[in-house]
């Protein structure tokens, strides 16, 4: 009989019965071809690969990474706690031994929820993997060190702005240029907060790059840094958009080519994000992203349409490419000689303005933020933000945020801060969040 | 009609009398001729037909090992696997013991065919596998039960070719069910058993010629069901596993709680088999049946086995007492040599078979500084086999509700699969079952001992069939694999469930009818499915999945106290 290489651990959760609206790209009918082909291919009887249930995460798992506005209840579904759970399910299948790696092949996605949550965007509410994140470090300890590395045709704009001021975390995602595509951000300048400056990294990848260039990109930027880094996990943020025949995006890649991408990162734990060409490349994306993962033949997969000549990207694509890659590399080399004095400034706090849109929901965010720049920890931040919506009321928050291994000033002062701020009237809602602690306060 | 059921086992074959009313009217039991089952059928079914003397016409429900014997021991016809794959992946990985050709050809999820195959290519594969001595072929495609035409393109021109098979077995009639690698060994062991069965058949028949009053003949199914002599020929490899099923389904059949959901704890010497009963039926496995270590899409009773049982051995050390998973052999109190539970219960004074002081004196021998009495031992072996098979039944219930699903209202309302009922039977249930029923707080029955249950359990099962429906509006297409069906769908956009229950009914009552089948009791839809399709911004069509299916049920049988 056939047998998987590594144990995968499978958490298949298409949520048949549950859809943003009926012709909405998140509907039923998502992952309904994924699970034929799973199924029609016999994936699930391969010794090594066996198939979880998922259950629903709760309120405290949700709270280490989000603010959710008015409360974590008001903003979700059931089916966004069972991906949650689901994702959390993933990391303790590998935390407890009992497969090597793990997939979490659920929707709703993720990876376009930002820390502070007033609606959806980008199809996402809370954000999947940074809950797995925050659980796995519950686990395992604050020195723990995880990488993310994000697949996706879109930016993984929503992990980004959780992570960005994270030692923790290395922020890695490949997707197509903002220039072109949503959410409109994900430039090479964008490269982290003061504490964690230059593990953000986003390299925009122009339309119509193929297997060829996200594999170069691979081979020569991210898997050195991986290297060099040395995370104790890696999260593989699988978006499928990259796909040639999402409707979406404007990317040529293919299913071979993802799971030679799956094969070279060996993630510990993928996440499905985006991807909607339901029909043509989710179900071959899929099924070779598990054997890739199982370390499994994937040679003889291939797409209905696939050809060559149409997936084949241009010689000025890979020039561009290649040209990226050699100033990204650089930048990463050279990281630890900036002057962060430079960047953020020399007052007791950095501060920073920002505009968030939310597509799905039709809010405009304005937040306002700023981090204590510490010597002796990542800096105790708040932030005020306010929602604006068509035909509701503004709603106007600040929250107040504790990093992992917070020095006790920072703490202080932030505590301080939260109670000054919760006798002021001109917030709706002040919230206190200590992930590490499992302290989450709101007024 | 009364009932004769005859289940052909490994050592014995039992046979059962049974009457309209359910009750018991004659048992008959002959050792098995593993070298001429036939034999040893016909024996029992004389014994039997002693007894019923005068003419009134009987049915004759059978389970044999015919087909599970030549899968395990190799035997039945030399057998050759003509594949489809397509893309996808690597059948080479799979190990498969047989021969297995590719072909060329393509069907995509949706059924749509991407890429025909050659004629040229399947003649000279066909020549081939004959010239390496295939005497049956099983033709098998990749997504076939979505689209058939290049499974039956292939028949088509090997017969027309009139390459000289003797069989030719197609994947998509054996199931609707997704999983091309188990379609591929059910349709291999389908080809290769189909001409043992349908020697078999013919045998029957002259059987039924010799014993006019044998009105109709059923053939017991993995699944706990029964299908006609005819019908057997055709899909054989269904009658893997039946003897165990009978004996799930005789439970069933003298249980005097039906419709209940109930856990069946079948004791035996060296193992202890758990069925679970929801809302009177038998769970299925999800997938499909087990055999010789292959996974096949045969609808097949969801059992578990527990190497606990009578007979077995009992590991002592100075922590603690463990049982099994071996056989350690006949029970000293029965005039063996193996000390075992067995031995614990009649020293205890729990069972009055054997002899209780060749009992006492074997314990006596194993006493160590922790359990430094015979009484002591022996109660602690009684608890540690309680222990285990409560152990066991838990985790059975826990696998259950980790089953994975696929929507959100079966992750927040699971249907409710716990147990109101524990039912016991086999030799050592009466001593066993009460205490395991105290320990899981559950009421218990203990059935009547039958050394030939399984003989019970034949004449009680009744027919089952089941139906995929397959209907893709936007092709405008709907397919049966089960019955060969493809038909088009006119006015599609007018095409809803209610239409496509009404087809699985339609198709599944006039398939019954067509098989001979009038007591087929309730028709329901066991599995539904549908799904809008969006392309663009538009609907462009609906897919719908279901699943027909006739009850599966029981004729109850009158406790018949042994």
């Amino acid at each position: 009989m056939i047998k998987a290489k590594q144990r995968v651990g499978l958490i298949f959760f298409p949520a048949f019965d549950w859809c943003i609206t009926p012709d909405h790209p998140e509907r039923q009918e998502r992952l309904l071809y994924t699970r034929d082909q799973i199924q029609e291919e016999g994936l699930l009887d391969i010794s090594g690969i066996e198939e979880y249930r998922p259950y629903l995460a709760e309120d405290h798992q949700i709270a280490r990474s989000h603010i959710c506005v008015p409360s974590i209840e008001r903003r979700i579904t059931e089916s966004h706690r069972i991906a949650a759970g689901g994702t959390i399910l993933a990391a303790d299948l590998v935390l407890d031994g009992k497969v090597d790696r793990s997939f979490a092949l659920l929707r709703p996605p993720g990876h376009h929820a930002n820390r502070i949550v007033h609606g959806s965007r980008g199809f996402c509410t809370i954000n999947n993997e940074a809950i797995m994140v925050e659980h796995i470090r519950q686990r395992k300890g604050s020195d723990i060190k995880i990488a993310i590395v994000d697949t996706d045709a879109h930016h993984g704009d929503g992990t980004q702005d959780i992570f960005y001021n994270d030692p923790g975390v290395l922020h890695i995602s490949l997707h197509q240029d903002g220039r072109t595509l949503y959410p409109g951000t994900g430039f090479v300048a964008e490269r982290g907060g003061p504490a964690a400056y230059g593990q953000t990294i986003n390299i925009p990848l122009p339309p119509g790059t193929g297997d060829e260039g996200i594999l170069y990109v691979m081979e020569n930027l991210v898997m050195p840094i991986l290297a060099e880094w040395q995370p104790d996990y890696i999260i593989n943020a699988a978006g499928q958009d990259n796909h040639y025949s999402d409707p979406l995006t404007n990317m040529n890649f293919s299913a071979r080519g993802y799971a030679r991408l799956t094969e070279l990162l060996n993630p510990d734990f993928v996440v499905l994000e985006g991807g909607y060409s339901i029909e043509g490349a989710l179900p071959y994306v899929n099924v070779g992203i598990i054997l890739a993962l199982a370390g499994l033949d994937y040679a003889h997969l291939k797409e209905p349409d696939w050809d060559l000549t149409r997936v084949r990207q241009s010689a000025a694509v890979m020039d561009y490419i290649q040209q990226l890659v050699v100033e990204m590399k650089e930048l990463w080399d050279t990281r630890q000689e900036v002057d962060l004095k430079q960047v953020f400034g020399q007052k007791p706090f950095f501060t920073r303005q920002r505009e968030i849109y939310y597509d799905t929901d039709g809010i405009a965010e304005q937040q306002d933020e700023k981090i204590k720049l510490c010597q002796q920890c990542a800096g105790w931040r708040w932030i005020y933000s306010t929602a604006v919506r068509a035909r509701a009321m503004t709603t106007r928050i600040a929250a107040v945020l504790i990093p992992w291994q917070v020095c006790l000033e920072c703490e202080k002062e932030a505590q301080t801060y939260y109670r000054s701020l919760a006798k002021n009237s001109e917030f709706d809602q002040v919230f206190y969040q200590d992930p590490e602690k499992n302290v989450y306060l709101s007024k | 009609m009364r009932i004769i059921g005859i289940d052909v086992g490994g050592t014995n074959t039992d046979a059962t009398l049974l009457s309209e009313d359910g009750q018991v009217l004659a048992m008959a039991k002959v050792p098995t001729n593993h070298h001429d089952i036939f034999a040893s059928t016909k024996t029992a079914l004389e014994e039997i037909l002693q007894v019923h003397q005068g003419s009134q016409p009987v049915k004759l429900q059978l389970s044999t090992t015919l087909s599970t014997n030549a899968i395990v021991e190799g035997t039945g016809q030399a057998t050759a696997v003509l594949a489809i794959p397509g893309p996808g992946l690597n059948l080479q990985d799979f190990g498969f013991d047989f021969p297995l050709y590719t072909l060329q050809g393509y069907i995509d999820h949706r059924g749509r065919i991407i890429q025909e195959v050659d004629e040229q290519e399947v003649i000279s594969v066909a020549k081939q596998a004959l010239a390496e001595g295939a005497e049956a072929l099983a033709i098998v495609g990749k997504f076939s039960q979505r689209n058939s035409r290049l499974e039956k393109r292939v028949k088509e021109i090997i017969e027309q070719a009139a390459l000289p098979f003797e069989q030719l077995t197609l994947g998509h009639q054996l199931s609707g069910r997704l999983n091309f690698p188990r379609r591929i060994v059910t349709a291999y062991f389908n080809a290769r058993v189909t001409k043992v069965q349908t020697d078999f058949a013919k045998m029957i028949e002259e059987l039924q010629a010799k014993y006019p009053l044998i009105a109709q003949v059923q053939i017991l199914k993995a699944d706990g069901g029964t299908m006609s002599l005819a019908e057997s020929c055709q899909r054989p490899v269904e009658t893997i596993l039946s003897g165990p099923a009978a004996s799930i389904m005789a439970a069933q059949a003298l249980s005097s709680y039906q419709n209940t959901n109930q856990v069946v704890v079948d004791i035996g010497g060296t193992t202890t088999d758990i069925a679970i009963i929801v809302g009177g039926e038998s769970l299925q496995q999800r997938n499909g049946a087990e055999i010789g270590g292959w996974k096949t899409l045969v609808p097949g009773l969801l059992t578990y086995s527990l190497g606990l049982g009578g007979d077995s051995e009992i590991h002592l050390s100075e922590h603690g007492l463990k049982l099994g998973p071996r056989r350690a052999g006949t029970p000293v109190a029965l005039g063996g040599n193996a000390v075992t539970p067995t031995d614990a219960a009649v020293a205890l004074g729990l069972t009055s078979v054997g002899q209780r002081n060749l009992a006492i004196a074997g314990l006596s021998k194993l006493t160590n500084s922790k359990y430094n009495t015979w009484q002591k031992l022996a109660e602690a072996i009684v608890d540690a086999f309680v222990n285990q098979l409560c152990t066991g039944i838990k985790e059975v219930y826990q696998s259950l509700e980790n089953v994975p699903v696929y929507t959100v209202s079966e992750i927040l309302a699971p249907p409710d699969i716990r147990p109101r009922v524990l039912v016991g039977l086999g030799a050592p249930a009466s001593v066993f079952i009460p205490l395991v029923g105290k320990k899981l707080a559950l009421p218990y029955e203990v059935l009547p001992y039958h050394a030939g249950a399984n003989g019970i359990g034949a004449a009680a099962s009744r027919v089952t069939i089941s139906i995929t429906l397959h209907a893709d509006t936007e092709r405008e297409l709907l397919v049966i694999p089960e019955l060969g069906l493809e038909q088009t769908i006119r006015r599609n956009l007018l095409f809803d469930l209610k239409q496509a229950r009404e087809i699985a009914v339609e198709q599944l009552t006039n398939y019954a009818k067509q098989l001979g089948i009038e007591d087929y009791g309730e028709v329901q839809i066991a599995e539904e499915e549908v799904f809008n399709m969006v392309r663009g911004f538009h609907t462009v069509g609906r897919i719908f999945h279901l699943r027909a299916q006739i009850r599966p049920k029981v004729y109850p049988v009158v406790g018949e106290k042994s």
